[in-house]
């Protein structure tokens, strides 16, 4: 920007406004959530803590059921990440490439959810489980997490299988290329970072599923999301929690490095119906 | 969620109509029938074909009698709607002045904003109660601060209706954002320009040029934030009143501590109820985007 430029542009106190407010609201209480798992004394009325330390950390990461539920979260997400991969990556490849009968409907199918309040269809899914002996199982759990991620593990990777170049996918079998082997070295790699998005944000996704887990899964189920809900109702000891929420948060953070630039890009808002 | 990119479900290539493509998709097909479409219709015939003492069933609709007799029952609904009343009402409030500003300013500002103001998506609402309580709960930050220039203690929200609606409305900020401000792209340049040639001021030009485009937007981002906090769970089970409740944490006690399904269900359906033209409207709005 030449310098003319920034001495014509006026202050923009209404985006001043609006900065100060959200880091007020949306950045400070985070902070303090941050501050707390540092600080080993904090009583009140002092403005900032006594003692700042480890402390907490190791007492948290001592606990056998602070490892367990870590466990849990990551064998569940894990599990379902993989299963909705196996049964979603040829769906959508059909969906994309094949045509066959009721091909649009089914397609749209995988809307059916988004039409109910969730926790009152988790609730109908539950009765369901109910008479099938699944309420408190891993699986019960499993199988209501996997059907939370099927919308976006099939449209957004017919997304990446329609973008792929068609051109170059021909052109390799005029050269005698088999089909599987197009399949491998052509449509793969170019549909590869979509799909990985996709994989990556089932994981978060599912690591941060509460209300699928406590219905269905608690208390013999207990992921990490759970756990810090009975840290909050129960635990007298705040830095517990303060500590389990910065553990929690990094799944989050991870997704946050890789997704920022499809959030912020039009289309992620047109898959909501913007 | 539906991140897509929002293209058209293209024909597809092959003219053929090849049955493989079927079997290929059959699985999760199966499982939405199965965890979807099957418990919403059994949720149905379950709350109206009751068992009798007997030991067999018949139609009834003792079920519903009983949530519209029950004034607790009653309470919770309305708890239910008036939060997700004002939510909606505070969201849209919240959230169409921070997107007009990104839409007309260009400013560096405008991308810490726009970063801020979709963070919340990034943040699970579990870490957010426990943020809220640790600021807003009894003896927190605000406490705190207050104290430090020897102000009085405030009422904290922590446990009263407010609690939930603070904590819905941070949550649902991002996605409200985004809607509106993916609406306010079809408001064109040229459109306000012209407006601005012959006059209108910054009050007129929102009334009848920019508020009439964005319309939809409004809808499909208050169809949404509806449909997530009439039956939100986590947030009003944590920072909510034990009484009256919000339908989530209402039908998770009836189901798990009360062990009585059918009065849980009946409550499930009575949610969808409550919520079906929003749902509607918001699935017609989504598929839009993906058909040519």
């Amino acid at each position: 920007m030449s310098a003319s430029a920034k001495i014509s542009q006026p202050i923009d106190w209404t985006g001043i406004v609006f900065a100060v407010v959200l880091t007020l609201v949306i950045v400070v209480p985070l902070l303090v959530v941050g501050t707390w798992a540092f600080t080993n004394v904090w009583r009140f009325p002092s403005v900032i803590p006594q003692e700042f330390g480890l402390k907490f950390w190791y007492q948290t990461l001592a606990r056998a059921d602070v490892w367990s539920s870590i466990t849990m979260s990551l064998t569940l997400a894990t599990t379902v990440t993989v299963l909705s991969a196996i049964i979603c990556l040829p769906a959508a490849y059909a969906f994309a490439r094949l045509d066959f009968p009721g091909r649009d409907i089914l397609f749209f199918s995988f809307l059916a959810g988004h039409a109910f309040p969730k926790f009152g269809l988790l609730v109908a899914i539950a009765g369901i489980f109910l008479q099938l002996n699944l309420i408190g199982t891993f699986w019960g759990v499993v199988l209501i997490q996997l059907v939370g991620t099927l919308l976006f593990m099939i449209w957004i990777p017919v997304a990446a299988f329609q973008a792929v170049d068609r051109r170059m996918e021909e052109a390799a079998r005029d050269v005698g290329a088999s089909p599987l082997r197009v399949f491998w070295s052509i449509t793969l790699p170019q549909a590869g970072p979509t799909i990985a998005a996709a994989l990556l944000l089932s994981f978060v996704g599912t690591f941060y599923e509460t209300e699928g887990a406590w219905l269905i899964g608690a208390p013999q189920v207990r992921t990490l999301p759970v756990l810090m809900i009975s840290f909050i109702n129960n635990q007298p000891v705040i830095q517990y929690g303060a500590v389990l929420s910065v553990l929690l948060w990094v799944p989050s953070f991870i997704a946050l490095l890789f997704a920022r630039r499809v959030v912020n890009s039009g289309s992620f808002a047109k898959g909501f119906g913007a | 969620m539906t991140s897509t990119e929002a293209g058209a479900l293209a024909p597809a290539p092959t003219q053929r109509k090849r049955p493989i493509g079927l079997l290929l998709v059959a699985v999760p097909v199966l499982l939405v029938l199965w965890l979807i479409i099957w418990p919403i219709i059994a949720a149905m015939i379950q709350t109206i074909w009751l068992p009798t003492p007997d030991g067999g069933r018949a139609l009834s609709v003792s079920s519903y009698e009983f949530f519209v007799n029950d004034p607790y029952s009653r309470a919770n609904l309305a708890i239910t709607l008036w939060t997700t009343g004002v939510c909606a009402v505070l969201l849209l409030l919240v959230c169409l002045p921070i997107a007009l500003y990104l839409r007309f300013s260009n400013s560096k500002i405008a991308a810490y904003v726009q970063g801020l103001a979709i963070f919340p998506m990034f943040v699970p609402s579990i870490i957010l109660s426990f943020a809220f309580i640790r600021v807003l709960g009894p003896n927190g930050t605000v406490d705190l601060l207050l104290n430090s220039v020897g102000l009085p203690k405030i009422k904290s929200p922590y446990l009263t209706p407010w609690g939930p609606v603070i904590g819905l409305v941070w949550d649902n900020i991002p996605l409200t954002v985004l809607i509106l401000l993916s609406g306010l792209g079809n408001v064109s340049n040229q459109a306000i320009e012209a407006a601005r040639d012959v006059g209108a001021g910054r009050i007129a030009l929102l009334w009848h040029i920019i508020l009439p485009r964005l319309s939809n937007s409004i809808l499909v981002a208050i169809s949404f934030a509806v449909l997530g906090i009439f039956s939100s769970f986590t947030l009003p089970y944590i920072l909510g009143p034990a009484a009256p409740e919000m339908m989530g944490p209402f039908m998770q006690r009836t189901f798990r501590d009360l062990f009585d399904p059918t009065n849980a269900i009946t409550q499930a359906v009575i949610t969808f109820g409550f919520c079906i033209l929003f749902g509607l409207f918001y699935v017609r709005s989504v598929a839009k985007n993906r058909t040519p």
